[in-house]
């Protein structure tokens, strides 16, 4: 396990890439397609060409956007370096190139950009998941003086998988007496799909409305059910705003772990044997682990086992990076080998505390007919409420 | 409209697992080693012609037939982390990318060994045996790249070989595809097919392994790091020499001369203490470490060794895998490894030392001891490929290391291409009359990773060879202020 030494540019990095390979044996992407151009070090090598300005051809930029910034490749080069900064630097210069409207990245570029979330819907559609709770609008959008912002992010607040995981979040809120509220209709999406694009002026833009929206509410500290939402308000706005920001970023397994500990939900038994997938964005990338495990612990009858990976080697449920939108079946296929391991735990129930997982892991449930149900740590805590 | 195929036969045997596309073939051109362009297109043709991924012995054995019919030259290819070229094409071809030949096929608990397919790596067979309470014999640093059979067709000598042998000692049966296509099941000795021990460090150039049979061990109980430190590397050399022969043995006894220190804290990574470093590592049973860590605090006060905290210790056993750090001094580095007694430990690191003040570039010589009296050992500069006439300047040092390391007794450790104008130093004749003859053997039509292990290709001649890392130094000589 390594830690990354300071960036120092695209340039400077892929020459400092010893092409030794450490990197092949985690990259979900390499095991999937298995070509050198797929692998780590292949997209070193394609990145290099980049530095001399280039241009690529479509299957070399491709390789480049191909990657779910999983962050393994991170965790283990032993010439430490950043290849996540390393991949975002590459795919800006590709975006400076005009290479999203060579690939098929363009639109999820404009609805970013036009309509501020990755579906390109209409922002009053960020409600639609709270019409079946008895909360008051009021109470729930917006409530300036609340101290906590629930960030509700794009994957809860617009496809019909993600609506229970804020529902559940906001019911257990609420349960446990958080003085909470959401930015509504005026939250814009993270940004971290605009980073991944090669977009971080434009990431930025979404950073200062973003955190300008809390600061009008007076908030205290923002929880995201979304660990990529979470990796980018703690770690990423600070870097794009230049210092900061000022308040307090949680996770919801950290929030919950906290409400736990200090007694404020209590659970009844929920008998079951569980398996814990490790999103990228919340433990490689930002270092969290524990809290969502301890919650899992907490509630009583439920049996934790670890798949084969998990922590640090945990792999990659292929839903980062856009990976999606440039690359669906690759996605699927990495879904389908995390489910696999998930599968070989023996557990019913697999759980994780992201709603992009969910989604990614509960359509490859479905579409290999297995029978395990993927719940986000949430929806799980709501159920096992006391 | 694509380009019709060469190897529309293949193309059906594999389906998507095998391609001509010049964009996926221009990535296995090379290795760890940095050589430019220029250079690499006068010693061979490193783009194959193709790459073909084979899952199974069977695919494995029908494309050495297709290959054998039409005089295709293979290379077998596993993480490609040699620094030789051993796993370049230097005649196009086929190559043969087995990094998908991979997982533990069968674990033998009574008898304590595991059928491994060729090309699972290190890391992974050692993570998924310690699961199951089981352990391998020995690894190489390089272990979460470097694959089973890609260290058994090298020297296979490594973290654990002091203690347990080099890994050719720990291959109790393999399965390889030879050259004519026919897949041969290989104990100690097989009629018509070469012997495990002669498959070991053959570099690809006899057989395709496929699977391996390796010997296991039971996970150790116990481990105990130690971190010693010494005012020169003489002194660490008799407490190295000391501790390797003691019992316990050590399963790692790695070394490093305080340049190598240096060049880690310019590379931003400094080591945990400065200085000469011996780090040992004892496992077992609790009595085997406990004896290990008296034998230490022994050879420590009789060599004038100073114990370093615990902490540093476990660092350095940790951080075993991660002597690449040293890339940061870079952004190229360019180096040697040799093969060479622990005596001439000493003696050869201040040869080094002198070659580096008077080339006023710091050069760090670090190692393991890996069997009875004998190390591995590299030294490695950092230097810059982007200046193409200086890197090849530098270039010209290695030679200069190698022929350190000849006065000393030792020989280049790894042949490929780059180390074959040595061949005839680095073996005794018979010996590598009897290699060739192996060769002509099980592969009359050099199918098999042509141009590497048994003669140089025409540039590296030794005596063109010589003359040119002659002519580089005279020109490094005179041009070193000017290129600085
Ligand atoms: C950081 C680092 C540390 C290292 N540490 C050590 C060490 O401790 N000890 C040591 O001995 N070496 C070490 N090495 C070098 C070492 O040789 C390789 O790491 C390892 O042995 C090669 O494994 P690989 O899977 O990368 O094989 P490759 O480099 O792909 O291939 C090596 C050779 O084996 C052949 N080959 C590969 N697979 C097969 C197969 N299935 N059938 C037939 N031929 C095959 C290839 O043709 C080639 O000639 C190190 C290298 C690095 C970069
Ligand atoms: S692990 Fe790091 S240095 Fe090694 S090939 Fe991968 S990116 Fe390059
Ligand atoms: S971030 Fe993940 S997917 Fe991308 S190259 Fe690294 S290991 Fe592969």
């Amino acid at each position: 396990m390594t830690t990354p030494a300071p960036f120092g540019g695209l340039a400077q990095e892929t020459r400092i890439c010893a092409h030794c390979g450490y990197c092949l044996a985690g990259c979900p992407i390499y095991q999937a397609v298995g070509w050198e151009s797929a692998s780590p070090r292949g997209r070193m090598a394609i990145a290099a060409a980049l530095v001399h300005g280039n241009a690529l051809s479509a299957e070399a930029a491709q390789r480049l956007y191909e990657c779910t910034l999983c962050g393994h490749c991170r965790t283990v080069c032993p010439t430490r370096i950043d290849t996540l900064a390393t991949w975002l630097e590459a795919r800006q210069r590709l975006a400076d190139q005009s290479a999203l409207d060579r690939l098929p990245l363009g639109r999820l570029r404009d609805n970013l950009c036009a309509a501020h979330n990755i579906t390109g819907e209409p922002a009053e559609n960020r409600l639609l998941w709270q019409e079946e709770l008895s909360l008051a609008p009021a109470l729930l959008n917006a409530r300036p003086g609340a101290q906590v912002v629930y960030f509700v992010g794009c994957v809860a607040a617009l496809y019909g998988q993600g609506h229970a995981i804020a529902r559940a979040a906001v019911e257990i809120f609420h349960r446990a007496d958080l003085d909470f509220t959401t930015l509504g209709s005026a939250e814009w999406c993270c940004g971290f799909p605009l980073l991944g694009l090669g977009l971080p002026e434009e990431a930025a833009a979404v950073a200062r409305h973003n955190l300008a929206a809390v600061r009008a509410l007076a908030g205290q500290a923002v929880v995201t059910t979304c660990p990529s939402c979470f990796h980018m308000w703690r770690d990423v706005y600070p870097a794009l705003l230049g210092g900061p920001i000022g308040v307090e970023v949680m996770h919801a397994g950290e929030l919950l772990a906290r409400l736990i500990a200090e007694g404020r939900i209590a659970f009844r038994p929920l008998p079951g044997r569980v398996t814990y997938h490790d999103p990228c964005d919340l433990g490689r990338n930002s270092g969290v682990y524990d809290a969502p495990r301890a919650v899992l612990q907490a509630i009583p009858g439920l049996e934790l086992v670890e798949m084969a990976d998990h922590r640090k080697h945990a792999r990659c449920c292929g839903g980062g990076g856009n990976l999606e939108a440039i690359n669906p079946d690759l996605a699927g296929e990495l879904a389908r080998q995390r489910l696999v391991q998930a599968v070989e735990t023996g557990a019913t129930l697999l759980v994780t505390p992201c709603q992009q997982c969910k989604r990614t892991l509960a359509t490859a449930a479905r579409r290999e007919r297995v029978r395990l149900r993927v719940l986000d740590l949430t929806e799980t805590v709501v159920q096992a409420l006391a | 409209m694509a380009n019709p195929l060469c190897h529309p036969p293949l193309a059906e045997l594999l389906g998507d697992r095998y391609t001509e596309s010049p964009f996926e073939r221009s990535f296995y051109q090379r290795d760890l080693a940095v050589v430019p362009h220029s250079l690499a297109r006068l010693i061979g043709q490193t783009l194959p012609d193709a790459v073909a991924r084979p899952r199974t012995a069977e695919e494995v054995a029908a494309i050495m037939r297709y290959a054998g019919e039409r005089k295709l030259a293979v290379t077998p290819r596993a993480a490609g982390s040699t620094t030789f070229w051993n796993a370049v094409p230097l005649h196009g071809g086929l190559l043969l990318d087995l990094n998908g030949l991979a997982g533990l096929a069968a674990l033998d608990t009574d008898h304590l060994t595991a059928d491994v397919w060729a090309g699972t790596r290190w890391a992974d067979l050692e993570r998924a045996l310690r699961r199951r309470g089981f352990a391998v014999l020995a690894y190489p640093t390089s272990a979460p790249a470097a694959t089973v059979a890609g260290w058994f067709c090298m020297e296979g000598h490594g973290i654990g070989s002091l203690k347990y042998g080099g890994m050719a000692g720990h291959v109790a049966g393999l399965e390889a595809v030879l050259a004519d296509g026919h897949i041969a099941q290989i104990a100690a000795a097989t009629p018509d097919a070469p012997t495990v021990a002669e498959l070991a460090g053959s570099e690809g150039t006899l057989a395709v392994i496929t699977r391996i049979r390796l010997r296991l061990r039971p996970a150790p109980a116990a481990v105990g790091h130690h971190l010693l430190r010494f005012r020169d590397m003489a002194t660490l050399q008799a407490a190295a020499l000391d501790l390797s022969t003691a019992r316990p043995t050590p399963y790692y006894l790695h070394f490093a001369d305080d340049a190598c220190g240096r060049l880690l804290t310019q590379a931003g990574f400094p080591p945990p203490a400065d200085g000469a470093l011996l780090a040992i590592t004892y496992d077992g049973a609790a009595a085997e470490v406990a004896a290990g860590a008296a034998t230490v605090e022994r050879a420590a006060a009789q060599t004038a060794g100073e114990e370093l905290p615990a902490a540093a210790a476990a660092r350095a056993w940790d951080e075993r895998f991660l002597a690449l750090h040293l890339k940061r001094a870079g952004p190229s580095v360019l180096g040697t490894e040799a093969w060479l007694s622990v005596s001439q430990l000493a003696a050869y690191t201040a040869n080094v030392a002198r070659l580096a003040r008077r080339q006023n570039l710091p050069i760090a010589t670090y190692g393991m001891v890996v069997a009875p009296g004998m190390a591995t050992v590299m030294s490695l500069f950092g230097c810059d490929d982007a200046r193409p006439l200086a890197y090849l300047l530098a270039l010209s040092l290695t030679g200069r290391l190698y022929e350190i390391a000849f006065r000393h007794g030792g020989r280049p450790y790894g042949i490929g291409v780059w180390n074959t104008p040595y061949l005839g130093r680095a073996f005794a004749a018979e010996e590598l009359t009897a290699q060739r003859r192996r060769k002509q053997a099980f592969d009359p039509a050099n199918l098999l990773n042509p141009g590497k292990r048994y003669a140089p290709p025409a540039l590296l001649w030794p005596p063109t060879f010589r003359l040119g890392m002659a002519a580089l130094a005279g020109i490094r000589r005179i041009g070193r202020r000017w290129l600085r």
